[in-house]
């Protein structure tokens, strides 16, 4: 066994805790973890691969559950559809985003999608009220009607949602490794000579960007309809921060550090909620000390203590 | 336009000028580069020797004049759109991909070649054909049994290699060398004169240099350029006798 499949069967450990303590109190936070999963995986394809440092991810994870919700409850679409739809449309609000950041980089990338994704936090709470509900949002998104199984029931839902977190995993493992990914690699090494060889830098950075929207609208349509209910504080710039953590706290660039960073998150906001009002603070701290001790994450630090313990094991 | 200097140029530019505010880098520049020669590009450190080559590649914004590689106009293109119309380059700092293979360094560059749009439905590594080239252009650099090692570790004589190699991926007609002896030890400096010699068959190339000897030695036309313009052209010898040339810059030399 080396790092990556020990990593693996952590992650495969988390994902599988309802199937092997059932009937256990953990559903609901095993399925959000899924949800966020598949949120911080289309993440990093743009952070962690291509190098880019969105801010502005929290509008098409909002857009997609507001998609979803409109489409299923107001237009009367069945959920398949509607949720295909929210990937769609945050794919599609990525691209228009993608066409006015990526003339910049760094920073001045990042302060842009932030101000991009808070005129639609702003619009939605306000012009946009009659259909978003402002910022009272819309409560009884539904999940999904399929073969007669309850998805209401959080235990069934919970298999939904792994089938589409496995698919997405799948999916970004796949563009790692392809040629679109190795090409994202060297834009983020060097983004000059990925130029000079011959490589659209710009093109193929709205194609990530766009994909990464449509991992972000599928997650908010999922967790609109995991928690019934769609509010503008999805949209709002701190949701952009949490995959941020979500990403750096378990790993940018690694398939599996994200889901770890994310499992890390959401049981820390469940567990110290709970405790005490100052949780997203001391989740703070954590993280500074995180990034600093281990800047390649949890992922990291399980390679290299991997590769200390198992040097033969070595990938 | 003289239509027969149009037949014969690969690269052609026309009274180009790169200007930064008020100061003009490269101004009232005109040439023809005919097929199949090795131009040599000389002039003290300031002269605007990188600002033309950037302006030939793209990297620089033109703020007068026309570019045309194969009689296509290119001015305005974005550098990437030069590369596949056929035009190489080189940079005077190394730049590579540090963090990756020589393999992976040299993969890149063949896939950004064959494949417009990069294929997202397969690994990389079931397409046979950019292994080949990344495998061919590997031993053709001289760096055979190099593949697995990191970019970054390689020497800076096989870096410089290294960088050649990319370029010559992207199948150019024309490759721009930006000083590739700089920084490369006395006893590799044969080794990389040779690998210019090889990769310049067939094709043209313009070779910024300080290494007089070599500069004089490889090329079949020298061009002298001083205060962003160019002050004189034509092969060595000739060169080696202009005053002009003399004076501002071999004079220094001396």
């Amino acid at each position: 066994m080396n790092a990556q499949r020990f990593l693996a069967l952590i992650v495969a450990i988390i994902i599988s805790v309802p199937l092997l303590f059932p009937g256990g109190h953990n559903i609901g936070l095993v399925n959000a973890i899924l949800i966020w999963s598949i949120f911080a995986i289309g993440f990093d394809l743009v952070f962690g691969i291509a190098g880019m440092l969105s801010f502005g991810h929290a509008a098409f994870f909002g857009v997609g559950a507001y998609t979803l919700s409109l489409l299923t409850m107001r237009m009367g679409w069945d959920f398949l559809p509607a949720l295909g739809a929210a990937g769609v449309i945050g794919g599609a609000l990525a691209l228009v985003f993608s066409y006015f950041a990526i003339r910049v980089s760094g920073l001045f990338f990042a302060l842009l999608t932030l101000a991009l994704s808070q005129l639609i936090y702003i619009m939605a709470g306000t012009k946009l009220r009659m259909l978003t509900g402002g910022v009272d949002g819309i409560a009884g998104v539904p999940r999904p009607d399929l073969f007669g199984i309850d998805f209401y029931d959080d235990g069934n839902y919970y298999f939904f949602l792994l089938a589409l977190f496995v698919l997405a995993l799948l999916i970004s493992g796949l563009i790692r490794i392809s040629p679109l990914g190795q090409a994202l690699k060297a834009i983020k090494s060097n983004e000059v000579r990925a130029e000079q060889i011959g490589f659209n830098v710009q093109r193929l950075q709205r194609s990530v960007f766009t994909i990464s929207g449509i991992y972000a609208g599928v997650s908010g349509g999922l967790l609109a309809s995991l928690i019934f209910y769609v509010g503008p504080q999805m949209l709002h710039w701190s949701t952009s921060g949490d995959v941020v953590i979500m990403v750096l706290l378990g790993g940018m660039g690694s398939l599996f550090g994200p889901i770890l960073g994310v499992a890390i998150f959401e049981i820390m906001r469940e567990w110290l909620s709970m405790q005490t009002s100052h949780w997203y603070g001391i989740l703070g701290l954590v993280f500074i000390i995180c990034t600093i001790g281990m800047p390649k994450g949890i992922a990291g630090l399980i390679i290299q203590l991997w590769d200390r313990i198992m040097p033969g094991g070595k990938s | 336009m003289n239509a027969i200097a149009e037949k014969n140029s690969i690269l052609r530019c026309e009274d180009i000028e790169v200007s930064y505010g008020a100061f003009k880098a490269v101004s009232n520049v005109s040439y023809d580069f005919k097929p199949g020669l090795l131009y040599g590009l000389i002039g003290p450190n300031g002269a605007g020797k990188t600002t033309l080559m950037n302006a030939l590649s793209g990297r620089a914004k033109l703020s007068k004049g026309r570019v045309f590689l194969n009689d296509q106009e290119i001015t305005g293109k974005s550098p990437h759109a030069r590369t596949w119309a056929g035009l190489g380059r080189s940079f005077q700092i190394t730049q590579i991909f540090a963090e990756m293979t020589v393999f992976e360094n040299l993969r890149l560059a063949a896939q950004a070649h064959r494949f417009r749009l990069q294929p997202f439905w397969r690994p990389v590594g079931k397409f046979k054909e950019i292994a080949n080239d990344a495998e061919r252009v590997l031993s053709e650099i001289g760096l055979e049994g190099f593949g697995h090692v990191n970019a970054g570790s390689l020497s800076h004589g096989d870096q410089r290699a290294l960088e050649i190699g990319l370029a010559l991926l992207s199948e150019p007609k024309v490759l721009l060398l930006d000083e590739p002896l700089a920084g490369v030890g006395h006893d590799v400096v044969e080794t990389a004169v040779e690998l210019i010699r090889k990769v310049s068959q067939g094709r043209t190339v313009l070779l910024i240099e300080h290494n007089m000897d070599v500069v004089m030695e490889i090329s079949d036309e020298i061009i002298v350029m001083l205060a962003g313009e160019v002050l004189a052209s034509g092969e060595a010898e000739t060169i080696k006798r202009d005053p002009r040339v003399r004076t501002a810059y071999l004079g220094e030399e001396e």
